[in-house]
């Protein structure tokens, strides 16, 4: 457990110390959801739905660069060798790292949430909660498949790209359950219609983080 | 602790590198490995350090295998690539209490700053890693490699870029390191800087172990 | 250690190919004399190679996805390349069924492609294989078999669910129970037997590729450094 939240502490103290990356994050992301909105505007046929699109598409797109930022943190110093030679244990690590990307990628929402909602004028503030039990959902999914996938991407030239080929067919159930959940939010003020999807978001995550307990330490021991 | 590769091979796609290679580091020792560049050095300093894994042969340490034991011969050896190894946005504190914290160090700040002092970096203990020159760095390395107190000492080539003052440093390190019965291995091409200390000189050729001349 | 190609292997190889060729080519003669049916016509013969390709996709990446296993229970090479020869003849197979299906589509429903849940489903899992081989070329040595693997293993694990989700997202188009002449039966069943031959054929084929290659890669190893002149001394 301490070994989870030092890892954790130390990619959030690393990623917090570099001003320019967080920016660049922030504004790629939000930049996403302005040219869709775009797109879709200025009169939306189901705001609801081209809102919560749009909102899901820009945080996997911006949490890719997360990923592979956290990935580089590791990769440019030797400081994931160090890491292994603690004997601390693998799926520890793995859990940390993945707290981190959630961390990361859960801000990202939070910055996302108020631009969405103003440029395609849905939601009211009753359907925060709601809203915030589904991000925790689909991230938590997202952060346990990306940090995964990044590890296996380790190494390879273009891996944002390779990563993004691999990861979001991957998590096509996780991004449909997202998108009607929060269709259902914004559109009806509650996810009844479509409670089933949060089912799938659930095996999504606990299938993410049960295959990494098998899968992370031999990634680690082989790709060096 | 005796840490033991016998019968080490590895190949990488076409290139075999090492090809029956045995090595012991036993207590209190200090070996000199030599080789001519790319005679596979530091691949067999990787596979000691339990970062590679050998396509044959075994890693024992006490005479146990290696996997039966990982985690704890991984706390007891310590390891200086010529990679850094380092975070560099930490400081240096914070990096050896990272990794110190990790391989179950009781009061790693504590241990960490001890280091820090001993090696003669206490001043920059909290300035980012990034900003250090290259002889600086060696000795964060170092620290990192001694936070667990380590029973082995792994260097793969710790007099790269360091000054008369560095190298008495490392050298001090491995007298240390030999008089709490710790064995060491330098790996180096520049053996006139720690021929005194040696216990033994090897080098690596045609991938295997032999004794230099 | 060198592995060197057995005989059975390549006899084997000889019996399979000769084998799938002849049924190949028997299923083909059957698929001209099979009834035409009476509402699509003679498109609806797409389905004596569409639905077997589609079940030899299945079963090479579920070969794929047990040899992934294995390799990383033993770390021995065969695994591995027992594992990439199935997935890139599985891939073949899986391209046919991307073709054959949107012209049934377009003669069955009017349509070249539809969200259906298993034309997605199919589509997803051809985007997650080609990945699969773009990343194995990009690896080198221990690195890219570990990794090879672990996708192997990874994307055939989430097969279930991502079909699952799809249906649930919309509908099932796909023909449920078809009825079926015993002659129309009698050719796809054909068809099936022959494919399926055809895969083991083409799997073998390419797994001495990959046999050759390792010969190749232990026989040309230029060996340590130093090696020569102490072979004398």
């Amino acid at each position: 457990m301490r070994t989870i939240l030092a890892v954790a502490l130390k990619d959030l103290r690393l990623h917090a110390r570099d001003v320019r990356f967080l920016a660049t994050l922030a504004l790629f992301s939000a930049s996403l959801v302005l040219i869709l909105s775009v797109a879709f505007g200025p009169i939306f046929s189901d705001p609801a739905r081209e809102a919560s699109a749009t909102l899901w598409a820009a945080l996997f797109f911006a949490g890719v660069l997360g990923l592979t930022r956290t990935l580089d943190l590791e990769g440019e110093s030797g400081g994931g060798e160090a890491l292994r030679l603690t004997g601390a244990d693998p799926y520890a690590l793995y859990l940390g790292k993945t707290i981190a990307n959630l961390v990361l990628i859960a801000a990202d929402f939070l910055l996302l949430l108020p631009i969405a909602s103003v440029f395609f004028d849905v939601g009211s503030l009753d359907v925060v909660p709601g809203l915030l039990g589904v991000a925790a959902l689909g991230l938590v999914g997202y952060a346990a498949w990306g940090t995964l996938f990044a590890a296996l991407a380790r190494g390879l030239r273009a891996r944002e790209l390779l990563l993004s080929v691999v990861l979001f067919p991957t998590l096509v159930p996780l991004w449909i359950g997202a998108v009607k959940l929060t269709h259902a939010l914004w559109g009806d003020g509650s996810v009844d219609p479509v409670r089933d999807w949060i089912k799938v978001l659930a095996v999504m995550d606990v299938l993410g983080l049960a295959l990494a307990a098998f899968l992370y330490e031999l990634i680690q021991e082989a790709t060096e | 602790m005796i840490l033991r590769a016998e019968g080490i091979h590895k190949r990488f796609d076409t290139r075999t590198v090492l090809r029956d290679a045995t090595i012991e580091i036993a207590p209190g020792g200090i070996t000199l490995l030599l080789g001519a560049n790319g005679s596979g050095k530091t691949t067999l300093a990787n596979i000691l350090a339990t970062l590679l894994s050998p396509d044959r042969g075994r890693i024992t340490v006490d005479g146990e295998p290696l996997a039966r034991r990982r985690a704890a011969a991984r706390r007891s050896i310590g390891f200086a690539s010529h990679r850094p190894l380092l975070y560099l946005g930490l400081t240096p504190l914070e990096n050896l209490s990272f990794f110190g914290g990790l391989a179950g160090v009781p009061t790693p700040s504590r241990r960490a700053m001890e280091l820090l002092e001993m090696l003669g970096m206490a001043e920059f203990a909290r300035a980012p890693v990034e900003r250090f020159s290259r002889g600086m760095l060696q000795r964060i390395v170092l620290a990192r490699a001694l936070m667990t107190d380590p029973k082995v000492l792994l260097l793969d080539e710790p007099y790269t870029g360091l000054d008369e003052e560095g190298v008495a440093v490392v050298n001090d390190v491995l007298r240390a390191a030999r008089e709490r019965g710790a064995g060491s291995l330098v790996i180096t091409h520049e053996p006139e800087r720690v021929r005194a200390l040696a216990s033994r000189v090897l080098r690596v050729h045609g991938g295997r172990v032999e004794e230099a001349a | 250690m060198t592995p060197t190609i057995p005989r059975w292997f390549d006899r084997l190889g000889v019996l399979l190919w000769a084998a799938s060729v002849a049924l190949v080519a028997f299923s083909f003669w059957m698929v001209t004399r099979a009834p035409i049916e009476v509402q699509m016509g003679p498109v609806q013969k797409i389905v004596y190679v569409h639905v077997p390709s589609a079940i030899a996709t299945l079963i090479g990446f579920g070969i794929t996805f047990a040899a992934s296993i294995a390799y990383l229970a033993t770390k021995e090479w065969r695994w591995d390349a027992l594992a990439a020869s199935s997935c890139e003849v599985a891939m073949v197979f899986a391209t046919v069924v991307m073709i054959t299906g949107p012209l049934w589509a377009r003669s069955a429903w009017n349509t070249w492609w539809t969200w259906e849940p298993r034309l997605t489903t199919f589509l997803i899992l051809w985007i997650l294989y080609a990945g699969y081989h773009v990343v194995r070329a990009s690896l080198r040595s221990q690195a890219r078999r570990t990794v090879s693997a672990v996708m192997g293993i990874v994307f055939f694990v989430n097969l279930p669910i991502v079909w699952k989700s799809i249906e649930w997202w919309r509908g099932s188009l796909h023909p449920k129970n078809v009825t079926m002449t015993p002659e129309m039966r009698g050719t796809l069943l054909l068809g099936m037997a022959a494919w399926m031959l055809f895969y083991a054929a083409a799997t073998l084929q390419r797994l001495r590729i990959e046999w050759r290659a390792e010969a190749r890669a232990v026989a040309g190893d230029q060996g340590p450094l130093g090696a020569a002149e102490g072979a004398g001394s």
